[in-house]
Formats: C-alpha cells, sequence, structure tokens
C-alpha cells in the first residue's frame, strides 16, 4: 500500500485538532502517519506518496511560518506521482476577502511541481469575498471555519475523507 | 502569492548580501530592544514605538534606496529603514537621547524621528502621512528635471485614513509621478483595529481605481518576499515613470509605544500569534535551514553587534547636548535684502499701475528672472483665464504648462507638494494660490502648520522656500466663503512671514522679495483693492521692499493710525477729514506682520501719544491685539489714552450687504474711534 502521510504544525491548536479528526475519520483501516510540519525534511517529505497537508491561513491571507519556511526546498522537488490533498482552516466573518488564501497557495505550488492535486470541495455554504483557494468555482481543498461554522466541520471532514478514500486507497 | 518576479531566494542570495542583512536586523533589533531602557533610565528617548514584526519591509525599503539620488520620507517607527538606508547605530542612539549632534534635529525634534537630509533622507513631521504630499511634491521635481530617481513615502497603513494621503496618491497617480508608497500594515492604528479605519483589510486596495497606480501587496514579516516586492516597486517606479503602492503586512509585536500598553486591548492569543511570526527568528531559521550560515557564524554576527550598539551608546553618551540658548534660531531663515530700495520706498515718478498688473508684472519678472520657479493652485491656468482673478494671465503661456498649472482642488495638496518638491533643491523658488478665497485655506491647515516648523524643527537643514498668495478680505459682498481675514489667526503659528500690502508698489515689491526669500511666507492679497484706482501706484520695474518694514503713509502729531491692508484706505479718508478739522493724523502702513516693524511703530507711538489701531479682521485676537499689548508693554508712559481698535465684529462676515456694512469696519467708524481717542 501507498504510503500515506498528514503534516501539520504539532505546536498548532485548531489545526492539529482538526487533522486528529481527520485521521480518526480514516478509521484504524487506514494507517495515515502524522508528520509535523515545524520539523519537515525533503526527504521526509518525499517519503510518502499521498500527502494530506494542513494549510491554516495566517494574517491577511498567507501561509504559516513553517511552510513558507518549507516553500523553497519544496519549489525544487519533483512531486510528480504523489497525490496530495489539502485542508486549513480560514475565518469568513473577519478575513472575508482572504478567505482560505494558504490553501490556494499551497495548492498551487504543489501542481506546479508534478503533484496530482485531490480533495477539492464544494464553496456551497460558505460566504466570503474572495479566495486564492477557488478554483472552477470549487475550492482546492477543504476549508474549515472552526470560529464562525464550527458545527458544519464534523460533516465536512466526513464527506472529504470519504472522497479521499476513494482517490489514496482504490 | 506576490506575482512579482523573485530576484533574492533564500537559496541564490549571495551569501555576503545575506550576511549585511543580517547584520543590520540584528543591529536593529538589539538598538529597538534596549530604547526602552534609556527612558527607564531618565537619560530620554521618551517616545519610542518599536518596529518588531516590520523587519522583512523595513529592511527592503533601505536597501531599495539609493542615498543622494532617491528621496525617502519615513515614518516614527522606521528605526529599521534608517539603518537599512545607512544610518548608523550611533547616529540613531543621538536622535534617541536628543543630543546636538542629532542628525536629524540637533534635539528639537521628537525622538523615533529618523532623517538625514544631507542623504535626502527627509525630517517629517510626527503627523501620520503628512509626509505623502512632500514625497509626490518632490517627485514632481524628480521628473521635471528629469533625474532617475524615486521619492518613497514610508507609512502606517491607518494613515491611509487620512484624506491628504488620498489627495497625495491621487496627484501621484494624475501627474505620473515615480512615487513609492510603501505601506507597512500592523493592523493597528495605536490601539485602533483595522476594522474601525476601513472596510478593506487589504487597504491598498481601496486605491485600485487609481489610473497609473500599481499596487504590490507583500509579506513585510519576510525578507525575500519584501524585497522582491520593493525591488520591483522601484524597478516599475525608474521605468514607467510611474506611482507604486506596496502593502506590506506586518505584525506588531510589542505595544503601539512606551506610553501605551496593548495588553488592555490584545488577547493574549493575538499577542503570542504576532510573536510566534517574528521575522527575525524566521529570517535565522531559515539561514540555518538552507545551510547558508552555521549557527556559529550567527552568532558572531549577533557578538558583533552587540559590541557595536555597545560602542554607539558609549559615543552617543559623549555627545553634546543641545544648548537651550538657541532657542530662537531656526524660526525663519534670513530673507533676501533689497540692495537697492532698502526701506522699501522710491521717488519713481510716472504712469500708477493697479494692484493686480502690479502682481501680473511682478511674477513675470521672477519668473523670467529665475527659471526654477513655480506656481500652481486651483483656477490657476485654462487658457485665457488666469487665476480667479486674473492675476496670473499669461503666465501658462509664456513660460509653460510645466511651471504654471493648475492644482486639484485640495488645498492641502497645494501647500504639501510645494513643501516637498521645494526639497528637491535650494534654487527652486514655489509660488502658490494656497486657495481660491483666504476663507477657504482651512483645509490646508495641517500642511501650513507642518512648513511652518520646518525650519527649527530641522535644526536649520531645511525650509520650505515658498510664497504662499492669498486673496483676502471683504468688500465685495461675498459672504462667509469669499470675505474672510484669517491672518489673525496664523500669525500665532511662528515660522511664516506674514505681509498684507495695501498699494500696488508695495505689492509689487513684497513679492519680489517674499520669491527671491528663503522661507515661507504668506502673501495676502486685499482682492477689492486689485482693480481699485486708489491703490494704483507708480511702480520701479526693480522694486522690492524689505521685510519687517512698515511706511508712514501720512505724517502727523495729534494721532498714530497703525493699519494694513484695505483698512490703510479708510485710515487715509479719515485722517484727511480729521485734517479739515485741524486734526493731525499720522498713518503707518505696516505693510508686513511678520516681522514687524516694532521701531517705526514706538517712534510714532512715542512722538504722538494717541494710538489707534485699525484692520480688517476681528478685533477679538485680531492682529492688533498684538500691536497694542507691545505698545502697553514698551511706550505705556507715551500713552495719553488708551490704544482703541477698529476692526470687524466677532462675527462671520454676512452676505447681505447691510450685514458687511455692520460687520466690517469702514471710514466711518475709524473717524469716530479717532475722535474717541483724541478726546482722552
Amino acid at each position: 500500500m501507498n504510503k500515506t502521510g498528514i503534516f501539520y504544525s504539532f505546536n498548532s491548536t485548531k489545526t492539529a485538532k482538526a487533522a486528529e479528526k481527520i485521521m480518526s475519520e480514516f478509521g484504524s483501516d487506514f494507517d495515515i502517519v502524522p508528520v509535523n510540519a515545524e520539523e519537515l525534511t525533503e526527504v521526509l517529505f518525499l517519503s510518502f506518496t499521498n500527502l494530506i497537508m494542513g494549510v491554516p491561513t495566517w494574517f491577511d491571507g498567507e501561509l504559516p511560518n513553517y511552510w513558507d519556511e518549507f516553500v523553497p526546498a519544496l519549489e525544487d522537488l519533483d512531486l510528480t506521482g504523489k497525490t496530495i490533498a489539502i485542508f486549513g482552516l480560514g475565518n469568513q466573518i473577519e478575513y472575508p476577502e482572504n478567505f482560505g488564501d494558504a490553501v490556494g497557495i499551497m495548492a498551487e505550488i504543489v501542481e506546479k511541481i508534478g503533484a496530482k492535486l485531490v480533495g477539492q470541495t464544494s464553496i456551497d455554504g460558505y460566504n466570503f469575498e474572495s479566495s486564492k483557494a477557488v478554483s472552477e468555482n470549487k475550492f482546492l481543498g477543504l476549508i474549515l471555519d472552526q470560529e464562525t461554522q464550527a458545527k458544519l466541520s464534523k460533516e465536512r471532514i466526513a464527506n472529504w475523507v470519504d472522497d479521499l478514500k476513494a482517490h489514496f486507497f482504490m | 502569492m506576490t506575482t512579482f518576479p523573485k530576484v533574492f531566494s533564500i537559496k541564490t542570495t549571495p551569501k555576503e548580501i545575506l550576511e549585511k542583512w543580517y547584520r543590520l536586523m540584528t543591529l536593529g533589533r538589539a538598538i529597538d530592544e534596549k530604547a526602552p531602557n534609556y527612558l527607564k533610565q531618565a537619560i530620554g528617548w521618551s517616545y519610542h514605538a518599536p518596529y518588531a514584526g516590520h523587519d522583512g519591509i523595513q529592511l527592503a525599503i533601505g536597501q531599495t534606496f539609493e542615498k543622494e539620488v532617491d528621496h525617502i520620507f519615513m515614518y516614527y517607527r522606521d528605526m529599521l529603514t534608517a539603518l537599512s538606508c545607512g544610518m548608523t547605530a550611533e547616529e540613531i542612539i543621538l536622535n534617541g537621547i536628543s543630543k546636538a549632534t542629532d542628525p536629524t534635529s540637533g534635539g528639537r525634534h521628537m525622538s523615533n524621528h529618523y532623517a538625514k537630509p544631507a542623504w535626502n533622507i527627509h525630517n517629517v513631521s510626527s503627523l501620520t502621512g503628512n509626509h505623502t504630499l512632500h514625497a509626490v511634491g518632490v517627485a514632481r521635481a524628480i521628473k521635471y528635471y528629469g533625474k532617475k530617481a524615486v521619492a518613497i513615502s514610508v507609512q502606517g497603513e491607518s494613515s491611509l485614513s487620512e484624506g491628504f494621503v488620498y489627495e497625495a496618491i491621487n496627484g501621484a497617480s494624475k501627474e505620473k509621478l515615480p512615487v513609492i508608497f510603501a505601506i507597512q500594515d500592523n493592523g493597528f492604528g495605536i490601539s485602533v483595529p483595522k476594522k474601525d479605519q476601513t472596510a478593506n483589510r487589504k487597504v491598498a486596495n481601496n486605491f485600485t481605481g487609481f489610473k497609473n497606480l500599481l499596487i504590490i501587496h507583500c509579506n513585510g514579516k519576510d525578507v525575500f518576499d519584501s524585497m522582491n516586492a520593493m525591488h520591483e516597486a522601484k524597478r516599475h517606479a525608474l521605468e514607467t515613470g510611474m506611482p507604486v503602492m506596496v502593502q506590506a503586512n506586518c505584525i506588531r509585536i510589542h505595544s503601539h509605544s512606551n506610553s501605551d500598553r496593548h495588553e488592555l486591548y490584545r488577547s493574549e492569543e493575538e499577542r503570542n500569534y504576532a510573536q510566534e511570526y517574528d521575522p527575525l527568528f524566521k529570517f535565522k531559521r531559515m539561514l540555518m535551514r538552507y545551510e547558508r550560515f552555521t549557527a556559529e557564524e550567527l552568532e558572531a554576527i549577533e557578538n558583533e553587534a552587540k559590541v557595536e550598539l555597545k560602542e554607539a551608546h558609549k559615543l552617543a553618551l559623549k555627545a553634546p547636548d543641545p544648548d537651550p540658548d538657541t532657542y530662537l534660531d531656526f524660526v525663519l531663515p534670513e530673507p533676501y535684502m533689497p540692495q537697492k530700495y532698502i526701506d522699501g520706498t522710491h521717488q519713481e515718478v510716472g504712469e500708477n499701475k493697479k494692484l493686480i498688473t502690479a502682481l501680473n508684472e511682478t511674477l513675470k519678472a521672477e519668473f523670467r528672472n529665475n527659471p526654477d520657479t513655480f506656481m500652481w493652485g486651483q483656477d490657476m491656468a485654462n487658457k485665457d483665464k488666469g487665476g480667479i482673478f486674473n492675476v496670473s494671465k499669461g503666465l501658462q503661456q509664456e513660460f509653460g504648462p510645466k511651471r504654471v498649472f493648475n492644482a486639484p482642488i485640495a488645498e492641502d495638496f497645494i501647500v504639501g507638494t510645494a513643501n516637498g518638491m521645494s526639497r528637491y533643491s535650494e534654487k527652486i523658488r514655489i509660488v502658490i494660490e494656497g486657495a481660491e478665497f483666504a476663507d477657504y485655506f482651512w483645509p490646508a491647515m495641517e500642511q501650513y502648520v507642518d512648513s511652518s516648523h520646518d525650519y527649527w524643527r530641522s535644526n536649520g537643514k531645511f525650509t520650505p522656500n515658498v510664497t504662499i498668495r492669498l486673496a483676502s478680505g471683504g468688500y465685495i459682498g461675498g459672504g462667509l466663503y469669499h470675505s474672510q481675514n484669517i491672518e489673525g489667526s496664523l500669525a500665532s503659528i511662528p515660522g511664516v512671514r506674514i505681509v498684507y500690502p495695501s498699494f500696488a508698489d508695495d505689492a509689487a515689491g513684497l513679492l519680489r522679495t517674499a520669491i527671491r526669500s528663503r522661507g515661507l511666507t504668506m502673501f495676502m492679497e486685499p482682492k477689492a483693492l486689485y482693480n481699485d484706482p486708489k491703490a494704483a501706484a507708480v511702480i520701479p520695474d526693480d522694486f522690492e521692499v524689505p521685510f519687517g518694514k512698515a511706511r508712514i503713509r501720512r505724517d502727523g502729531e495729534d494721532l498714530v493710525m497703525i493699519t494694513y491692508g484695505n483698512t490703510t484706505h479708510m485710515c487715509l479718508e479719515a485722517a484727511e477729514r480729521l485734517s479739515q478739522e485741524g486734526v493731525s493724523v499720522e498713518v503707518i502702513d505696516l505693510r508686513s506682520l511678520i516681522p514687524l516693524d516694532k521701531e517705526t511703530i514706538l517712534k510714532s507711538v512715542k512722538r504722538i501719544g494717541k494710538v489707534l489701531m485699525v484692520h480688517e479682521d476681528k478685533v477679538h485676537s485680531g492682529f492688533g491685539a498684538e500691536v497694542t499689548s507691545m505698545i502697553m508693554e514698551e511706550a505705556f508712559e507715551y500713552l495719553d489714552g488708551p490704544v482703541r481698535r477698529v476692526g470687524s465684529s466677532f462675527t462671520p462676515v454676512g452676505f447681505h450687504r447691510s450685514f458687511e456694512r455692520m460687520i466690517l469696519p469702514n471710514t466711518d467708524k475709524i473717524y469716530n474711534a479717532a475722535k474717541e481717542v483724541l478726546a482722552f
């Protein structure tokens, strides 16, 4: 079976919780390896075939520093043959102009270097002005809004994980 | 993601450049953290606005600036920008603790305001965004003289809420000027969050409708993103001559200043969030992660920075304090001194010219005399119309639209860009119509006040060489916005000369002297006299009137009337009536209010003993109150009665002619008041 990892900051709070829920949703039949994005190396990153990246949006539409610092290394990798799904947290009420931007920024980077991006989701049910995570009327990953739509997260994660199972394990 | 080219990256930037950057950032942060200690030890630096969290963009702005070529206007949080521009740690501390050798101001201006005029690092106000107009003004000169350079206006995002910042950006867009507006967005204006400033979190996007303006967003916390953004901004401004706005997202790790406590309005979570993205630590991590430097190499740089700071600290402490006895220096620069007409009088005979002709011909003569003379204002030049009263008629046709042109209907812009353009070169002289009428000048007051103390604040290193013309006063049935006098309000502000002629020859002579002088001159024009034959006079072609020289328009023995502007003629009429009753009245036309010719006033007062102070402006706190008090203080024992004042009532000037007659002074009121004084 292809090795699957979920990459997120172990020092984060909300993103870490979301990652744990995602792993839980996959269930024990699937081996999802948690990796601390703050200690990531190119070798470790490339050792996985399926990658789930936790990329919350910081400030007015930026990558968190741990991902931003990895980008120069990432841009020089060849991700051909890798399948990547991205999730991230955002706040559509306070940051409607850049809701979930970091997901879109990371999606653009990994696609550019050969990765196959999966796990696109519907924008229905969200209310925001603009987002770099939107392409062809869909989010390029899963966007969770724990600040204003926390109650919807459980179902969104469940649906997303179902979709990923199909891409990663079938 | 920014869309500009990645010229700089962690993997490809030469090591010596990375080292320079890390050295600057480490040194800057060390000073930033040490600054509050000077206050705690009662040495100084009572105002410190820490920059931590703005490290990336401040480094980049300074690295983009080319000293003595570009022009930069920094704001009070720009400590690393100043270092990155090339200023030394010692110079930063000299400013912080207000030493005489502080290159910004010699201890006259607030701490945390860094400048080095010799390098075109300009001395700026503390009023947020005030210098945006100066950057646009100096860029106008850069464009006019064809220099390959940019003007950089650095400021916080909250300054974009100011109306004059809008005026500046509008002007740069309209005139296609090479200005970089570098906006450091840390989310707060002191304690006011961005959501209370504007609906748009990306505040630069409020300006997307401006033509010719490129807007770039970058991560101001990241060295490489900031460097690439500023590099692209400068390339664009130099190659196209167009303005650029760079919005750099920063964080404010500490409080606004050392008098602010951000824990009162920022949650612990938010403060930790900011702390976590410390740009200096991020840069350090990247230098090591990508194996550009070892931890030992970086530690060595850090230690060297500590030594440099220690040395700078020692030198700064030893530097002399300012001499408080110099407090009267640099209020106003020495004016142009007339060589031929030393007291501003003449014996020329010939044809009388109207006051408006005097102004028009003098402007033309001075524009011919100095090719670096410029003029702009509202309604200034459009085909055959030359100003609302045609004072500037024919000037654009003769001198071209690059030297004589219309300004937007934005008074603060008119004054602010004059200040800015005059920073480009000492040889430049600027004449502006501050507003269509003096009554409309108030929107320009923030620039007026700021310009008034440029000379003092910069320790004599910069003075705006600007003459502000204002059509003033009533007697035209103009009402509230076309009839007021404002010199009484302006006279309490040091640093500006104020002149107010009554006759055509004095108008010509004072205007010539104002244009040729260094410094700021407010030139009030009694518009009711523009075409009035009684203000017409014979004018020598080269006539000059020195500042601070009153003119005795009529000799007398029984009463002295001290006046200026419109009321000079009323005083002369009243004096004539009184002479028919056997009373001899002297009439002194002040011509200059600041500086005031105390010598002439006191000489007449001491000789005559009875005084009537007359002006068109309000009696209440009008300029006559100052003259009267001066007489009381310096010639009380010579007075034969109280000094009476005649002027407007303490009301606005009403529109209906009957209101105007009631409110403004006239010959009858002056005559009656004179009789009362004479009765003592």
